[in-house]
């Protein structure tokens, strides 16, 4: 039997340099909010999609 | 006679035995007499099947009261003081269908019930929290039509089991019994779109509006050409593209048909494409975030809104393209589902092969991002 988990994850992603990263949704984010700085440039990171991540797990 | 023998035989291990096999052939035979008679086993299927449409109807109801409560938290949280009795007036609007005998003008007359409905909740909400800032309304706005929808469809199953049941209609119970499954899980998934839609998490049906996004996030200039709708103007390869979607991140999917039509007339028609994309239901078998291209208004309304890119489009010969992501009912008003956002990208890239494929450089495309764009802003 499997169970479905689902976690909302945000990605935030510099359009500058293509880094991205993701981290638990927070009520307040939407897209295309700027959410900080990118540590390789400097450059405004962008939340570029929330989702449901699902991991099937075994029972 | 027989309780003499019972008493003489009730010693010994055999005897229980056959006590019991004598006691099974009774049981069997008023079984058989019981089944014989005119009327019994239609009862007992009577019996059951209403068991199953009470045990169905008790879980709609779980998730109506699950919905009306977050309703009124909602309401409390931002000061309404008379949150229950506003509940109850959401769970109980109702819209009266157009006449549809006479079919002149039923998409105007559509359109004008369709927008008072709701703006009659709008006003509600407006009047009693005048303060709320537009991305709170729009939550409780959808929580009311979550509501409204559970009602209805509590009261509408528990109408046709009273009735079978008065009538003792085998037929009435057992046609709800048949699709009482899918009302359940229908039920189910508006009780967990409402989480999502309060939390503020772009749902599955957001997928037109986030590949949009993608497109506006570039234009500093946009203007609002209807009613809670956004558009914006970009050049793709040599083409003037204009693209369009619902004002977000408030929960709305705007009025995308009469975005469409006043822009197209403003360009006096002289639109070369118009592309829509769309969240759709995918038939069992298929895949979540399979992505798919057709012909015509990817548009999931009841009318209104679709006629009049129809109607815009072929005023002025304007051919219309669909780009469409499956995924099933109840992860269009979930949570956006991973395949779902993954599958937006490459829609991107097919919507930029289709204006190259289909239009030439100094034409002008008009891309709609069609959906409810919660949690997605330009």
């Amino acid at each position: 039997m499997s169970q479905q988990q689902v976690q909302i994850v945000t990605v935030l992603k510099c359009l500058k340099c293509g880094y991205s990263i993701e981290r638990p949704f927070r009520e307040g984010d939407f897209v295309p909010k700027i959410d900080g700085t990118c540590p390789n440039d400097g450059s405004p990171l962008f939340i570029w999609g929330i989702y449901a991540k699902s991991n099937e797990q075994k029972k | 006679m027989n309780t003499i023998v019972f008493a003489q035989t009730g010693g010994t291990p055999s005897s229980g035995l056959s006590d019991l096999a004598f006691l099974a052939y009774l049981g069997m035979i008023l079984v058989i007499i019981l089944m014989s008679l005119p009327g019994f086993q239609q009862r007992m299927y009577i019996y059951f099947a209403a068991r199953e449409i009470e045990n169905g109807l008790l879980k709609i109801e779980k998730a109506l009261n699950s919905a009306k409560s977050k309703t009124k938290q909602l309401l409390e949280q931002q000061g309404a003081k008379n949150a229950d009795e506003l509940t109850k007036r959401f769970a109980e609007m109702f819209t009266i269908d157009p006449v549809n005998v006479e079919p002149t003008d039923i998409i105007s007359r559509m359109r004008l019930l369709i927008r008072t409905s709701e703006d009659k909740v709008k006003n509600i909400i407006m009047s009693t929290l005048p303060n709320v800032d537009p991305v709170t309304r729009s939550k409780i706005e959808v929580s009311a039509e979550i509501v409204n929808a559970l009602n209805m469809l509590h009261k509408v199953i528990r109408h046709y089991l009273l009735l079978g049941k008065k009538m003792q209609s085998y037929f009435i119970l057992i046609q709800l019994q048949s699709i009482l499954p899918m009302l359940v899980k229908m039920a189910e998934a508006y009780e967990k779109a409402q989480d999502t839609f309060i939390k503020g998490v772009p749902v599955g049906d957001s997928l037109g509006p986030l590949v949009a996004s993608r497109f506006l996030m570039n234009i500093p200039e946009k203007w609002s050409p209807s009613k809670e709708m956004i558009a914006g103007e970009t050049i793709i390869d040599g083409r003037k593209v204009i693209v369009l979607k619902a004002e977000g991140p408030m929960a709305t999917v705007g009025t995308p048909g009469e975005a469409v039509e006043n822009v197209v007339n403003k360009l006096e028609g002289k639109v070369n494409r118009i592309i829509t994309v769309d969240a759709a239901a995918k038939l069992e078998g298929e895949e979540t975030g399979e992505i798919a291209e057709g012909t015509g208004v990817a548009m999931g309304d009841p009318g209104p809104e679709k006629i009049a890119i129809e109607r815009v489009a072929v005023k002025y010969n304007i051919p219309i393209d669909a780009v469409i992501v499956k995924m099933s009912l109840e992860e269009a008003i979930t949570a956006m589902p991973q395949k779902v956002y993954e599958a937006a990208d490459k829609v991107i890239e097919i919507v930029k092969r289709i204006i190259n494929e289909r239009t030439k450089p100094g034409d002008t495309v008009i891309v709609i991002g069609v959906g409810n764009t919660v949690g997605v802003a330009q």
